[in-house]
């Protein structure tokens, strides 16, 4: 089991001052999709963001651990509409 | 065949469009893959789909190619592109039609 709470912290860990936003999408606290907006992703690629958040979350996503599938969508300050 | 990140380059140096995932092109097997597989086929482009499920050395030769922990994994043009969240992203704002027109031109 793993709580909203600890994945926002975890995505924070290693982005600070990023503002994380985690969401069960299947109500199974398997399956999440996580927001994050942080200037860190300002000028850069997709693929970038997704290893840093990923990084964060990593040691807890597979077999036998609390994250089964993770969405994540990554956003510069500037990008939000 | 054992697979390692070499195989992983020459196959999608060989292939056009190339999506690992689990499960087959008609059979996918994850949400994720599924999600990535009929991105790709709405682009009306050819590509392969490699089934990680067929080999237990697909998925650490794929991690040691790419450096990116999770599937499916989409390549044009030899170039890893990203996962499903990406590609997705991508066709959402046109960007992956483009690449792929300009990569059948070419």
């Amino acid at each position: 089991m793993i709580t909203a709470e600890q994945i926002v912290e975890l995505v924070s860990g290693g982005l600070p001052g990023a503002k994380v936003e985690a969401l069960d999408t299947m109500g199974d606290a398997a399956h999440w999709r996580v927001v994050v907006v942080s200037d860190r992703f300002e000028g850069m690629g997709r693929l970038d963001r997704h290893r840093l958040v990923m990084k964060q979350l990593e040691p807890s996503i597979g077999d036998g651990k609390p994250i089964h599938a993770v969405e994540i969508k990554p956003m510069a300050p500037s990008e939000l509409g | 065949m054992e697979w390692n990140a070499e195989k992983v380059k020459e196959t999608v140096q060989a292939n056009r469009v190339v999506c690992f995932g689990k499960g087959s092109k008609n059979q996918p097997m994850c949400g994720f893959t599924h999600r990535a597989i009929a991105v790709l086929t709405e682009c009306g482009v050819d590509f392969e789909v490699i089934n990680i499920f067929d080999d237990p050395t697909i998925r650490p030769a794929l991690v040691a190619f790419s450096n990116w922990p999770t599937t499916p994994q989409v390549y044009v043009d030899g170039e890893f592109i990203g996962g499903s969240d990406i590609v997705l992203e991508m066709f959402e704002s046109g960007e992956l039609q483009k690449k792929l027109q300009s990569s059948a031109a070419s």
